[in-house]
């Protein structure tokens, strides 16, 4: 066999599984379900070709909405939370000293745990009766503050946003730390010989540099609030009266609890649609700015 | 010379200020570990009281440690057979994902082929896809298929999703490994086969380790395929196992947290143990993707 034809036969074999597994678990899956969006189908049974109505319904479905509202909420939270918080510690964390290294350890080790794990012991804290929090706030004379905090629907998405955004600050901490120390010290000194030192130097000089880092944490921030979906079927299932519900739950509930699994493709497809305009509009907006 | 001055001026006046500055920010940066730290801190201790403790003394360190949650949990709640399933699972999902993760990387940095920058783009295109957008599709094709509820079920797309990450990591650090090394194998009578297994997969072993324990991570923690693909009691992993805990042992907290205590201890330990790779791993998986 000659040398050329033996190499390609290697890189088919190699490539092959890994592609055929990618392919068919990961992108396949999308088409199907976009397909299976325009069905009437309760997993028994025929399917029935139904167009655009699925959407339709979507559409019309006020929960459809509030899900999609609980999933920008997750996302402004995430992004008002997470992005200044990482920012800030990662400023005065920034030297690798032990003690640093330690509370960088401390700050990231949520991020290891199972979602599950998470879920349920902040449903502890939030018990209305057994709970951490409002027993705090009782110690502190706090009464009127107590209550059922994952059941009061004015309240429970920022409730449920707490845990999440709890979990998830250590890469971002981790990823601004690295833009920082990749700053050069001749860009900090120039900064200082200017008189920028303090809040104005984080404003003009190292904010404008690490411009492109912060996009970076907003758009993950984006893409990882909108596959939130473990903590709150832990902590609330969606509820109380799908007040919680996100699109993620909203697709899970309605496909895996009411068995309507053509609505939930359409569902499906709605996610990725969302999160490919998310991403996009993120991308062009920042884009117009740096 | 004005400049200069004053850039003296005002750097004394930061180090008279820093000492007792810092040891207020030092002290604030503990509280805020310390609040992180709590929740995880509260379960450690709650797991090892009664019932009746974690009700009356719920901030308290244990009277007395007892176990007795521990061991509840590993017979009456499932939690060993869910220790093993997990284990299982993510062993041969961590297998595959090395091995097809490495072979795929391998032949798309080292070999220019029409199709290359193609299936790059597919796997990058992969790392975008919200996972909980496949759970119908692939719940319909597992059961046409009759992989719904096996192990398999879960290897497979735990694989898929984890190899876009394992190949991006592989692709960046070949990049950094001279080609005379294969070269010289070839000459010593190696086909690519033998190169890619006695020279580039144990010259990998650094990307491989951090591959492996964000893999690891990630599958031993995975909750939502579990709980769509998985239906027997006998396959269920770890969280899934616990998020029906709460269900199946109501108010038996303490219960609960020995379970809970069962499936982190592990991560913790690895956690521990591999701090700086998995921070640095987490941070390139995830701006990758």
């Amino acid at each position: 066999m000659p040398a050329s034809l033996r190499s390609k036969s290697f890189v088919v074999l190699a490539l092959l599984p890994a592609l055929l597994i990618f392919l068919v678990f990961a992108i396949i899956p999308i088409f199907w379900s976009a397909y299976y969006g325009f069905f009437d189908w309760k997993g028994l049974g025929a399917a029935k070709f139904i167009g655009l109505n699925n959407y339709e319904m979507m559409l019309q479905d006020p929960i459809f909405w509030r899900a999609l509202k609980n999933n920008l909420i997750l996302v402004a939270s995430a992004i008002i939370g997470q992005v200044p918080i990482a920012l800030l510690l990662a400023l005065l964390l920034l030297k690798n000293s032990w003690f640093n290294r330690l509370l960088r350890s401390a700050v990231f080790l949520p991020m290891v745990l199972s979602t599950v794990v998470v879920g349920l012991i902040w449903g502890y804290i939030y018990h209305p009766q057994i709970g951490l929090l409002n027993q705090v706030l009782e110690v502190l004379g706090l009464d009127s503050w107590t209550r059922a905090w994952l059941d009061d629907p004015k309240i429970n998405m920022f409730a449920v946003s707490i845990p999440i955004n709890w979990a998830n600050i250590g890469p971002y901490l981790i990823i601004f730390i690295a833009a920082l120390q990749n700053i050069s010290s001749e860009i900090g000194d120039a900064a200082k010989i200017d008189g920028a030192i303090g809040w104005r130097k984080l404003f003009y000089v190292t904010l404008p540099i690490i411009w492109g880092t912060v996009v970076v944490t907003i758009v993950l921030c984006i893409s990882g609030s909108l596959k939130a979906f473990d903590h709150v079927i832990v902590m609330t299932g969606g509820g109380p009266a799908q007040s919680t519900e996100l699109l993620a739950t909203y697709m899970y509930n309605n496909s895996f609890t009411i068995y309507r699994y053509g609505y939930g493709s359409a569902v499906s497809t709605m996610i990725i649609l969302i999160s490919a305009l998310l991403i996009g509009l993120n991308y062009i907006i920042t884009k117009r700015r740096g | 010379m004005q400049g200069t001055t004053d850039v003296r001026s005002s750097d004394s006046n930061g180090s008279l200020w820093r000492k007792p500055v810092s040891g207020v920010v030092k002290t604030l940066l503990l509280v805020y570990a310390a609040v992180t730290l709590y929740p995880l801190y509260w379960l450690m201790i709650s797991a090892f009281k009664s019932n009746q403790e974690f009700f009356n003394r719920p901030y308290a360190w244990p009277q007395n440690f007892q176990i007795d949650n521990i061991t509840r949990a590993w017979d009456l709640g499932k939690m060993g057979q869910a220790l093993i399933n997990s284990t299982i699972v993510t062993l041969a999902a961590v297998v595959l994902t090395i091995v097809l993760g490495t072979l795929a990387a391998y032949a798309l940095e080292r070999f220019t082929f029409k199709m290359n920058n193609i299936i790059k783009g597919i796997f990058l295109l992969g790392m975008l896809i919200p996972i909980h957008s496949t759970l119908v599709p692939l719940f319909i094709f597992m059961n046409k298929i009759g992989l719904l509820d096996t192990y398999w079920s879960l290897i497979l797309p735990y694989t898929a999703f984890e190899l876009p990450i394992a190949i991006f990591l592989g692709m960046a650090y070949l990049a950094s490994i001279p080609r005379e090394v294969e070269e010289a194998a070839m000459i010593d009578g190696n086909g690519w086969w033998g190169v890619f297994g006695r020279i580039i997969f144990p010259l990998c072993l650094p990307v491989i380790s951090t591959v492996t324990i964000l893999a690891f991570l990630r599958f031993w923690n995975d909750f939502s395929f579990a709980l769509v693909f998985i239906n027997s009691q006998a396959l269920k992993t770890l969280p899934l196992s616990l998020s029906l805990f709460s269900d199946g042992f109501g108010t038996d907290y303490s219960l609960t947290m020995g379970a809970m205590f069962i499936a982190v201890i592990p991560t913790i330990v690895i956690y521990l143990i591999f701090q700086e790779q998995i921070m640095k791993g987490m941070v390139a998986g995830s701006v990758k993707g």
